[in-house]
């Protein structure tokens, strides 16, 4: 597989310096966490690692090759990207939405096949959702619809994952299995690269974390040596206190 | 995949050519359906050769093309917009295309200039509701809806004044140009070729408007080439609806209704959706223009009428629902 | 009804009877759009697509010859039990058709030109009128004799309408000039300019039409400017007959010299507004009118 790179990279973000531009590749079989406040630009810093915003300064590889010489396609079948925020213009079904995924394997004349079908199936299966194939996607719930996004992903097949809060409006039970899932991702060889708002389940699931702070300073690493209380207090302006439990650290906020 | 799509397609072919036998047979003159089959075989009177070949047949096929046209614009108009409320004569695109060919007119000029006129009109009505509406954010029904409203009131004007100052014997000639009608109509296969075209355009890239309209990060994320595939369904709808516009004047929300009828029932797979508009709007548009012939004979209404007392209940509903 | 071949062969008919004496009993006329109409024989059945050329059509004498007409012919009354084919602009084809008219008066501005040219595709000879003059009138009526074969009544009638507008031109040749507003419609307010048949009414009795200058032919204008242009008399249509609806409102403002001498007065419409043989008794009744408001000085 052709690993996602970020080359002395700026995000671009309006009225915000340059801060320290990024330098990472994410490997095969890396699972990434991105780690910061609200308003420090994850958003922004994923949909520029997908080719979907110009940066400010310098560029994303794929492989041997910039993102800006790749064709979109190209790019859809290497690269997937799950939205925290999705648009409903129209009603669709689950079935109908997970189908989209195989969209960059199919050629214009091509209608979907059977084995595509069954594959869509299989995602819908695999993330607990396929009883709900011919509901309409927009008469689901939050935690419901945030699966079929992960399943339509998944029917993607990339190699790169990019994932914007996968674990938002899930309960605990699906946070779980969703992490699980892309661990499992991770382990096939592909990788993975989310933005997460809980600190803990980062700790937790992801081996390598980057912080990014809201004045554009960021730091990455392996998880160990980025999970250190000064600098995530820092990045989080609160106050931690660290426990233990299996092995893993557990940060708990201080009552002020 | 193919058999599903084939049947319902297969269904409006029928009906389409129901519609057409009985628009064909039924007008102020009686000709019973056996004649007309006798005139269509090559029998018949002479003046009942000249009724149905020569009156009936082209302004039946002329009222196909012209709801085909306006029902596939409007569809495409509702994917890139991504808004059911979409339409080429409310969001300005006939006022501005009607504006291009009467200019032309005005200009004494004729022909395919009229038609690129009207093109361009569509063109630049397209452009400004787009450009206006997307200020600096983002599209929001409302604020698409307001622009488009305006900027086709802007146009009913600009038509108000050059039919105010043109000359006097222009007028019946270019008054249709506010409330549409296909009597005026010439010859259909112009029109019927390039709906054809469009349909047979559409497939391909059925699936990537199918992602389209999910949002355009969503369908970049999945290897559409947007702004090229925007631009693509842009100037489709904005020809689509110049040659309806050139052929029957404005009528309006044939685009509106097809296009949320056929979701209703056959989903929103526009490699579905697209050709089903082009045989729905015909069907409904030979439906109205038979009735508009027949109603109050042998006083002829402008079918635009009967499209617009049709269209408006249903966009006040799709409306009121999408609040 | 022609077809194409027929049609030829009238065009060869024509060009021949250039060359030699004329043999065949073919009648030609030149219409208002320069066009030369020719019909193999004198038309029998007129269709005629105005309320104007069906009163020019029974003038001419073919009155019985017409089978079609359109909505508001109302005028002469044998002209209401003829079958209407619709409004004079989006006219019922296909009834017309089945009238299977030989000959059918077109409207230059009234009849949309798209109709005209189907009508004419279909093989109808077509014959667009469009009388702006006095003299045009006549010569209407004449063409249209001409075509229809009735030519002794026809020819006779535009002579008696040419020698009473002559007779009017004599009478008021030297009268005195009256300032005029001639109003053809209230809301909007129209008036006509002197290019307009009833502008060259007043002109012919002696009125001096105060918006006569503007370019349109049926100018829209506002009650202001009537207020300033002071006419001497306001003369005006309405809504149907007998009605004085409109000049009422002119009772308002005494300021217009036409209320201070209580010069306001009623045309039928009818008589004045189509370009007809009627307009020599609207024309007469005109000129009295004008005559009053001289009385009054």
């Amino acid at each position: 597989m052709n690993p996602l790179r970020a080359k002395a990279l700026v995000i671009d973000i309006p009225g915000r310096g340059d801060g320290q531009p990024l330098d990472f590749t994410v490997e095969p079989g890396q699972m990434w966490g991105v780690l910061g406040p609200n308003g420090a630009g994850k958003t922004t810093l994923l949909h520029t690692l997908a080719g979907l915003r110009a940066p400010r300064h310098g560029e994303v590889h794929l492989g041997e090759h910039s993102l800006t010489e790749l064709r979109r396609r190209q790019i859809s079948q290497q690269l997937g990207l799950v939205f925290q925020e999705r648009q409903d213009g129209f009603p669709a079904t689950v079935l109908e939405t997970a189908l989209i995924g195989r969209h960059p394997w199919l050629s214009p004349w091509q209608m979907e096949s059977g084995d595509d079908e069954r594959i869509a199936r299989q995602a819908l299966e695999q993330l607990d959702v396929a009883h709900l194939s011919d509901r309409l996607v927009n008469t689901l719930s939050g935690g419901e619809r945030q699966r079929v996004a992960i399943a339509t992903v998944l029917t993607q097949a990339p190699d790169t994952w990019l994932l914007d809060e996968p674990t938002n409006h899930l309960d605990m039970h699906h946070q779980v299995s969703v992490l699980q899932l892309l661990t499992d991702q991770a382990r096939a060889g592909r990788s993975v690269f989310m933005c997460l708002h809980d600190l803990n389940l980062a700790a937790r699931w992801c081996d390598h974390l980057l912080l990014l702070y809201p004045n554009g300073d960021a730091c990455w690493g392996p998880a160990e040596q980025m999970l250190v209380p000064q600098a995530l207090e820092r990045l989080y302006d609160q106050k931690l206190i660290t426990v233990e439990a299996d092995g893993a650290p557990v940060f708990v906020p201080v009552k002020s | 995949m193919s058999r599903p799509l084939l049947k319902p397609l297969l269904i409006l072919a029928l009906a389409s050519l129901a519609a057409m036998v009985l628009s064909v047979g039924t007008g102020s003159v009686s000709v019973a359906p056996g004649q007309v089959l006798a005139v269509l075989l090559g029998e018949g009177s002479n003046l009942q050769q000249t009724l149905v070949l020569e009156l009936r047949l082209p302004r039946t096929l002329s009222a196909f093309a012209t709801g085909g046209l306006l029902a596939v614009a409007g569809a495409l108009m509702q994917v890139l917009l991504r808004n059911p409320l979409a339409d080429p004569y409310v969001l300005g695109l006939s006022g501005g295309a009607a504006v291009g060919a009467l200019l032309a007119m005005l200009a004494g000029l004729g022909g395919l200039i009229i038609s690129g006129s009207a093109f361009a009109g569509a063109l630049l009505a397209t452009l400004m509701v787009f450009g206006l509406a997307h200020g600096t954010g983002s599209w929001t029904p409302s604020r698409l809806l307001l622009t488009g409203v305006v900027v086709a009131a802007g146009w009913g004007a600009v038509i108000t004044l050059m039919l105010a100052i043109s000359p006097a014997q222009r007028l019946p000639g270019m008054l249709y140009w506010l409330m549409g009608d296909v009597s005026y109509a010439r010859s259909p296969w112009p029109a019927l070729g390039f709906l054809l075209l469009v349909c047979l355009l559409v497939v391909p890239l059925g699936r990537s408007l199918n992602v389209l309209a999910r949002g355009p990060m969503q369908a970049a994320a999945l290897g559409v080439a947007v702004r090229p595939l925007e631009w693509t369904i842009y100037i489709l709808a904005s020809l689509l609806t110049a040659t309806a516009v050139t052929m029957a004047g404005s009528i309006g929300f044939v685009g509106l209704v097809v296009p949320h009828m056929l979701r209703l029932v056959l989903g929103n797979d526009q490699r579905l959706i697209l050709p089903a508009c082009a045989l729905a709007g015909g069907t409904l548009l030979v439906l109205a223009d038979t009735l508009a012939r027949v109603v109050i004979a042998p006083e002829q209404l402008p079918v635009g009428v009967i499209t617009a007392l049709l269209g408006v209940p249903t966009f006040l509903y799709l409306l009121y629902r999408s609040r | 009804m022609l077809n194409v071949s027929r049609r030829l062969t009238i065009i060869g008919a024509a060009v021949l009877a250039l060359w030699q004496t004329p043999v065949v009993a073919e009648v030609c006329a030149v219409d208002d759009t320069g066009k030369e109409v020719c019909l193999e024989q004198p038309a029998s059945r007129i269709a005629a697509l105005s309320p104007g050329a069906t009163e020019l059509v029974w003038a001419a004498g073919a009155g019985e010859k017409v089978v079609a007409v359109v909505s508001f012919s109302d005028y002469p009354e044998a002209a209401t039990n003829v079958p209407s084919v619709g409004s004079h602009t989006r006219m019922d084809m296909e009834r017309l058709m089945e009238l299977q008219p030989d000959l059918v008066i077109g409207w230059v501005t009234g009849n949309p030109p798209e109709q005209l040219e189907a009508l004419a595709d279909l093989g109808l000879p077509v014959f667009s009128i469009e009388p702006r003059t006095f003299e045009a009138v006549s010569h209407t009526i004449e063409r249209l004799a001409t075509l229809a074969g009735t030519e002794e009544e026809g020819f006779a009638e535009a002579e008696r309408f040419r020698r009473g507008i002559a007779k009017l031109e004599r009478q008021y040749r030297n009268a005195e000039p009256v300032p005029v507003f001639y109003q053809v419609w209230d809301e909007p307010m129209m008036t006509v300019n002197d290019e307009h048949l009833i502008g060259k009414v007043i002109t012919l009795c002696g009125g001096v039409n105060v918006f006569g200058d503007l370019d349109r032919l049926v100018p829209r204008i506002s009650a202001e400017a009537v207020i300033g242009a002071n006419p001497e008399a306001i003369l005006a249509g309405g809504m149907g007959e007998e009605n004085r609806h409109w000049l009422t409102r002119w009772e308002a403002f005494p300021g217009i010299e036409a209320t201070a001498k209580d010069n306001l007065y009623f045309i039928p419409p009818s008589l004045v507004q189509r370009p007809t043989p009627r307009m020599l008794e609207g024309s007469q009744l005109f000129c009295r009118k004008l005559d009053n408001a001289r009385a009054k000085r």
